[in-house]
């Protein structure tokens, strides 16, 4: 397979490569920049929120209460004002993002063994950091709440009656502190094969058109599928080196395990390569200059991004935008990379994320190299 | 201002835009395309999450359990297996993203006044929707135990007040059904102003160098400030219908609202809009090639989406990243759009961010304008 002509064509690509040095910095470096920010940027767990308190009772109870708020890392007592009205200031100028407001018979009426409320206020603005705060809210709260029961009972004499009925416990399987660094770096391994290759391979067949030195590289004993592998390989290369370098700060800066062997890892990331070498090399037979294969193939980026739950769980879509995410090889092959790097398994449970990508492996790269053959003739 | 050497550049730029239609086409539709994607597929609210049961128990007392987490639409009963390596074999294969495992004797020590304890187990791959799903399962299995609770203590007569001591009531405002578009739909209009913008200038000076067709404007009568506003204007024209273009659409299909004066938005937009262009003015000055501007746009393009707020809180960033976000002028556009549509904030309220955007579009200008009159030179 690797005659004289191929290993010629490999290398004049090489030497390409080596001349741009700019690109080339620039495809090494964009995958560590991601990862260095998704892994410190990308999360939606706020700690801290500055919270302002209007605080009505100012006895004893109530602070007991702001300590139980204060406690938990959630919320960040940062205001204590005098009226609602401060409180609306605050959260208008986005100073404040929670609110609490504690009645002025608060104290008077848990001594006396009554019932008792007190309002949080959110800013809304932010609905998934939001989300996150209401229900901390409610939960500290409810905790507080059930110590004044017992408190309540026990005084009562009857500390036997009160115990939960049921208890909830939990387990949290592959990742139990919830890190987002292992959802994201295995993601980040996908986005940049699919990235980097795809790009690559379009402005690398585009320029030789734009330049015209394609009909050079046409009149030598070059055969097509010669001049698509010797093309594409060097790319390849890239692409398994951007993955290894970011397996590898992933696992040994954010701590993300690699649970399963790196033979069926790398096995499976050139599967999908394939796909998106074939997306890469459809762009170029589309585009004429290098601008329009890029914007082509940032056209297929934004939706493979968005849609593969890369960012976003796909089961959190509506039904319409999940059938587009299954027609994006990407979201197959992140599954299959968050398995195998989390949770460790094996082919077995991957049955049907392979086939897809074979499925779509062969289908794009035989589109692909149909479309070259015709563009050359 | 508007003398004939300037009306007849900005005539030739238009004239340009016009003959490339692909472009314009993608530059107007990407802008829509964002939309819906973001619109619909920026979430984390996971809903009817697989659960698998693994219930030994299938007494009366176990289906009241289930039927309260099926009541709640966080989970979706989707297997009911036999044993816990069954659980264990659908969350490895990705089908259930949660076990749930109920004790051969719930019932006997519900109705016998003892004490039960339910396992939940989560796929902690996905920990943005693990950890809602956590707080869910708790919760509800929170309110059931409570229930059962005050069952036991009414039966058996207990002059204890069944209600909790201390309720905690939420008002969230602004976005009160927490739709997530709200967030997202004012910042795209932040994107596209900062990327469309900054990458179109920058490409569209470097072209002119690119072909050599810099010289021969040089040599023409207009002044270098005809050339940069004349060459910018077109731009400015196609940044604003795009943001029109977003709000009509984020308001007449999201509902996302418009609470601030329009007229103020429009002028703060275009306060913002400085900074971009003056990032591809600054770009173009840099790079060579289009090929060139276009990457040193994106390696900017990367932490302004990451870290400016956009995609993620800031709240929840560590702080070094919290003080690179303070030099994204971005960051404090993001701030100025959402409260402005979500919460009608006043001038007053915002005049940290004002401030800082008019410095950011100084120094910005400036230093662009200096560097493209020392490259004609």
């Amino acid at each position: 397979m690797f005659n004289t002509r191929l290993t010629s064509l490999i290398r004049k690509e090489f030497i390409q490569i080596w001349r741009d040095p700019r690109t080339l910095v620039i495809a090494l470096l964009i995958p560590v920049m991601q990862l260095f920010m998704l892994g410190y940027a990308a999360t939606n767990d706020v700690r801290n929120l500055p919270m302002a308190v209007f605080d009505q009772d100012r006895g004893p109870q109530a602070r007991a209460l702001l300590d139980a708020y204060r406690a938990s890392d959630y919320f960040l007592i940062a205001y204590d004002v005098d009226s609602e009205a401060d409180i609306r200031q605050l959260i208008d100028d986005g100073d404040a993002r929670v609110g609490l407001i504690i009645p002025p018979d608060y104290g008077r009426k848990l001594e006396a063994e009554d019932e008792t409320e007190v309002i949080f206020v959110f800013d809304g603005s932010d609905a998934t950091s939001t989300q996150t705060a209401l229900a901390a809210a409610q939960q500290i709260g409810n905790q507080h709440s059930t110590a004044i029961q017992l408190k309540r009972l026990e005084k009562a004499g009857m500390a036997d009656a009160i115990e939960t009925p049921v208890e909830i416990r939990t387990q949290v399987w592959y990742n139990p502190d919830l890190e987002d660094a292992y959802f994201f770096v295995p993601g980040l391994i996908g986005q940049i094969l699919y990235m980097i290759t795809a790009i690559l391979t379009a402005s690398a067949v585009v320029r030789e058109r734009e330049r015209g030195t394609i009909e050079q590289l046409i009149v030598t004993p070059i055969r097509p599928w010669e001049l698509v592998i010797g093309k594409i390989s060097p790319y390849v290369l890239i692409a398994l080196l951007n993955t290894l370098a970011t397996l590898f700060v992933g696992s040994w800066w954010f701590g993300v395990p690699v649970r399963s062997g790196l033979g069926l890892l790398l096995a499976l990331s050139g599967l999908f390569l394939l796909t998106s070498l074939g997306i890469g090399l459809l762009a170029s037979t589309i585009a004429n200059t290098q601008q329009e294969a890029m914007i082509t193939v940032f056209a297929t980026m934004l939706p493979a991004i968005m849609l593969s739950g890369y960012l976003f769980p796909v089961e959190a879509m509506p039904t319409w935008l999940r059938w587009i995410s299954a027609a994006i090889p990407l979201t197959y092959y992140l599954r299959i990379i968050r398995a195998l790097l989390v949770k460790g398994v094996g082919i077995a449970s991957l049955q049907s994320e392979i086939l897809a990508l074979i499925g779509f492996g062969i289908l794009l790269m035989g589109a692909a190299s149909l479309r070259f053959r015709k563009r050359l003739d | 201002m508007f003398n004939s050497r300037l009306s007849s550049i900005i005539r030739k730029e238009f004239i340009q835009i016009w003959r490339d239609p692909r472009t314009l086409m993608l530059a107007l539709l990407i802008p829509i395309m964002q939309l819906f994607l973001l619109g619909y597929a920026a979430t984390n609210d996971v809903r009817n999450l697989p659960l698998a049961v693994f219930d030994q128990d299938r007494g009366p007392a176990a289906r009241a359990l289930l039927d309260a987490y099926r009541a709640a639409d966080y989970f979706k009963i989707a297997f009911d297996v036999d044993s816990e390596t069954d659980i264990q074999d659908l969350i490895e294969a990705g089908e259930a993203r949660l076990g749930m495992i109920i004790p051969p004797n719930y019932s006997t020590l519900i109705q016998g006044n003892g004490k039960a304890e339910v396992i939940f187990i989560f796929d902690g791959s996905d920990p943005a929707s693990a950890s809602t799903a956590l707080a869910a399962a708790q919760q509800i299995g929170w309110q059931f135990a409570t229930k059962i609770q005050q069952q036991r203590l009414s039966q058996a007569g207990i002059p204890v007040s069944t209600d909790l001591p201390l309720e905690v009531r939420t008002q969230v405002w602004y976005n009160p059904d927490l739709v997530d578009a709200y967030f997202m739909v004012p910042a795209i209009i932040g994107m596209i102003l900062f990327a469309i913008t900054s990458i179109l200038t920058a490409t569209t000076i470097v072209r002119e160098r690119e072909r050599g067709t810099m010289e021969q404007l040089i040599v023409t009568p207009i002044r270098p400030w005809e050339l940069v506003v004349g060459k910018m204007l077109p731009y400015v024209i196609l940044a604003m219908t795009n943001t029109v273009e977003v709000l009509v659409i984020g308001s007449w299909w999201f509902h996302v609202p418009i609470r601030g004066s329009l007229t103020l938005i429009l002028l703060l937009s275009g306060l913002f809009l400085i900074t971009s262009l003056s990032i591809g003015l600054l770009a173009s000055t840099i790079a060579n090639t289009q090929q060139e501007a276009m990457l040193t746009v994106w390696m900017l393009l990367l932490p302004t989406l990451f870290l400016s707020g956009f995609f993620f809180p800031l709240e929840a960033m560590p702080l070094v990243l919290r003080w690179v976000s303070y030099v994204l002028p971005l960051r404090y556009y993001l701030v100025i759009i959402r409260s402005l549509m979500l919460k009608g904030a006043s001038v007053l309220a915002l005049k940290n961010e004002i401030i800082a955007l008019t410095i950011f579009g100084i120094v910005l200008m400036t230093t662009a304008a200096v560097r493209f009159r020392k490259r004609l030179d």
